[in-house]
């Protein structure tokens, strides 16, 4: 009741970032009122790329699906989805999307859109899921368009010649169809061109991501879960670049300056799961206030495609998409976990146990406690969900958190 | 001066009195409802109708950044291996059944936290549980002890979820099942729920509301882990826990 109360830092840069995704939304909704752009609608860590380079205005599904989470509208949407037959216990981005949908809203409506900007192809990668394709299929049923998918098999150990040629094969048998509803030919000197743009972006956000290393940190999770949005809607333009030269420019003065985000930062914390998007700003609050910041989460660090190549874009874009840790074997993840404990001077690791998304909680199969043993790296595990706030107890997991803060405390 | 350490329970408000050696002089525990600023207050008025207390007071548990009264703030979990650690002095796992969650803790030798968790979001072996078991059978949870001392059969209870575990004594009700049995049933249902909390080393400790008002439960835990004990007055540790953990601090 007395304590004294803490916020984190706020980065300049936001501006630059409104500005960044007002122009994208901008682009998207000149396309569906006019028509002078095809629109194609993509998965989070799909083949935005080859999208871009064959001229397409191209929408995200799941960064909707962030928006109505972070405004807290999932509870009224997830319902209407289900009462269409969907299950609450799969995707809530997907159930409260389809929800919002089946009920013609959307908070582009604030933003001057009548709705969704509505497809004219739907391409999905499965690497993260397979609820994608179902997802996307009710949009092509629904508007009776095209859908293609890359079909990734999941939990890779290695990545061999055999599965990166096949899924690299995969992302040329796109082209014929893509050719057809865009009615442009297939360039492959763009294609170069927005792997390139693509991998500049991926390295810049990785440097970003990497600012986090320096102690104290200028960047926390919950800035980083919002500026991530270039990464994820313009992966392959000179925006999602041109935007992040300046956020990197502003944290690497920040570290000059030995500005850090959380005011007195003790503790430092990896973040493993979906974030809870209808809890961002209290989550935020509740660690600078515990002395915390979260430097490091696998959620962020999913859009670093740093092994793009546009001297080979479809394999090294094939190979760029299986590397991705949603897609590796709990053996490989855990490596990645122990590289990024040691380089991020991790205290203690949370594991968000997403309960419609299985395949972002990474603890429902022992790593959590394998990893421990290993590193000698405290965890805690909260349960919850990214969209449905139902799944959530949130004096439950603030009782957990501050519990942790203590058991870090005492250990130090 | 004495301190005063509460912790805000769902179902109910516990309270302690403590000397500045950090002994328990006096304790207190009242039902919370939906004020805890009345609950607390009840407990202050109580003690200090004999004695001059202290502010600020100490609190943990779900209410605790409400009152209107000078608080330090405490994790109820923190606060409890303290006063574990405080009455034993050694490495141990506590497993602690409250209305709203159980927990398990583990702590080292030198009474430090090593791991915790905090139940899921069921009420699965939880006093909420109970209740409405007790509800649903129109048997009052005083009586349960009663009859699970009559028990001639060791039924298992399954469900994860209240409600189905509800239509599952239905079931055993339908097929003859005793009153007892059933009872008895339940009291194991909850045990095991909190055995596969995590792996238990050490002494266990049983802690909580629960299971100092169901004795059969401690029964019940000592034939799955024989080295357990539940200390008296289980109830009021975490309250005690919290004025253990600030006292050195504002001695100094
Ligand atoms: S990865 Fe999880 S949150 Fe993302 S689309 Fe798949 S199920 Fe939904």
């Amino acid at each position: 009741m007395n304590d004294i109360k803490k916020e984190p830092a706020k980065l300049n840069s936001v501006n630059d970032l409104r500005k960044t995704m007002d122009g994208y939304f901008g682009r998207l909704n000149e396309a569906s009122l006019t028509g002078n752009k095809k629109i194609a609608w993509c998965t989070s860590v799909g083949p935005a790329e080859i999208l871009y380079s064959m001229g397409f205005e191209v929408y995200f599904p799941e960064n909707h699906g962030a928006m109505l989470g972070a405004s807290k509208m999932a509870d009224k949407y997830i319902p209407v989805a289900v009462a269409h037959g969907y299950s609450p216990d799969i995707c809530s981005y997907l159930t409260t999307d389809i929800g919002a949908f089946l009920l013609n809203e959307t908070p582009l409506q604030k933003s001057g859109f009548k709705s969704v900007p509505k497809p004219d192809i739907l391409v999905y990668n499965t690497n993260q899921c397979k609820e994608v394709n179902d997802w996307f299929s009710f949009y092509a049923r629904h508007f009776n368009v095209p859908i293609l998918g890359i079909h990734t098999p999941l939990s890779l150990k290695e990545l061999t010649p055999t599965i990166i040629n096949n899924i690299a094969e995969q992302f040329k048998e796109l082209i014929p169809e893509l050719e057809k509803v865009s009615d442009q030919k297939f360039d492959i000197d763009k294609f170069r061109e927005t792997v390139r743009l693509s991998h500049e972006g991926c390295v810049l956000w990785r440097k970003i991501l990497e600012t986090a290393k320096h102690k104290p940190s200028p960047i926390n999770f919950f800035d980083s879960v919002i500026h991530m949005g270039p990464i994820v809607v313009m992966r392959g333009t000179q925006y999602a670049v041109d935007y992040y030269k300046i956020l990197l420019a502003e944290l690497e003065e920040k570290i000059k300056n030995n500005n850090s985000s959380i005011p007195n930062e003790q503790f430092r914390i990896y973040w493993d799961g979906m974030p809870l998007w209808y809890k961002l700003s209290s989550m935020s609050k509740l660690f600078a206030n515990l002395d915390t910041c979260i430097v490091a989460s696998t959620y962020c660090n999913s859009w670093i495609f740093d092994s793009l190549d546009p001297a080979d874009p479809f394999m090294s874009s094939a190979y760029a998409y299986c590397a991705l840790f949603i897609v590796r074997a709990d053996d490989e993840k855990e490596k990645v976990l122990e590289n990024l404990i040691n380089d991020f001077s991790i205290d203690g690791i949370i594991y968000h146990d997403s309960k419609t998304c299985p395949r972002n909680s990474n603890n429902r199969f022992g790593l959590q406690t394998r990893l421990a043993v290993k590193t000698k790296i405290p965890y805690l595990e909260i349960n919850g969900d990214l969209c449905d706030s139902r799944c959530y107890s949130e004096e439950q997991s603030i009782i957990a958190i501050e519990t942790f803060i203590d058991q870090l405390a005492a250990n130090a | 001066m004495h301190k005063v350490g509460i912790d805000l329970g769902s179902s109910y408000t516990k309270g302690v009195l403590v000397d500045t050696e950090g002994k328990i002089i006096d304790s207190y525990v009242v039902k919370t409802g939906f004020d805890f600023n009345k609950a607390s207050q009840k407990i202050i008025d109580k003690f200090s109708e004999s004695h001059k207390i202290e502010y600020p007071v100490y609190t943990c548990g779900y209410g605790r950044e409400q009152l209107d009264l000078p608080t330090v703030t405490n994790s109820e979990i923190t606060a409890l291996a303290k006063a574990i650690y405080t009455m034993y002095k050694k490495n141990c796992s506590i497993i602690d059944i409250g209305g709203q969650d159980t927990k398990y803790v583990k702590i080292t030798e030198a009474g430090i936290v090593e791991k915790f968790k905090v139940n899921r979001k069921c009420a699965a072996g939880t006093g909420s549980f109970l209740e409405e078991i007790a509800f649903r059978m129109d048997v009052p949870p005083s009586e349960f002890k009663e009859y699970a001392e009559q028990a001639t059969d060791n039924i298992k209870i399954n469900s994860y979820c209240t409600v189905f575990a509800v239509s599952e004594i239905i079931g055993l009700i339908k097929n003859g099942n005793k009153l007892p049995n059933i009872i008895h049933g339940i009291y194991n249902s909850i045990v095991d729920r909190c055995m596969e909390m995590s792996l238990i080393e050490h002494t266990l400790i049983i802690t909580g509301g629960i299971p100092a008002n169901h004795p059969m439960i401690l029964t019940l835990f000592k034939k799955r882990y024989e080295d357990c004990v539940s200390p008296d007055q289980s109830q009021i540790l975490a309250a005690w826990g919290c004025v253990l953990l600030n006292l050195n601090k504002t001695k100094s």
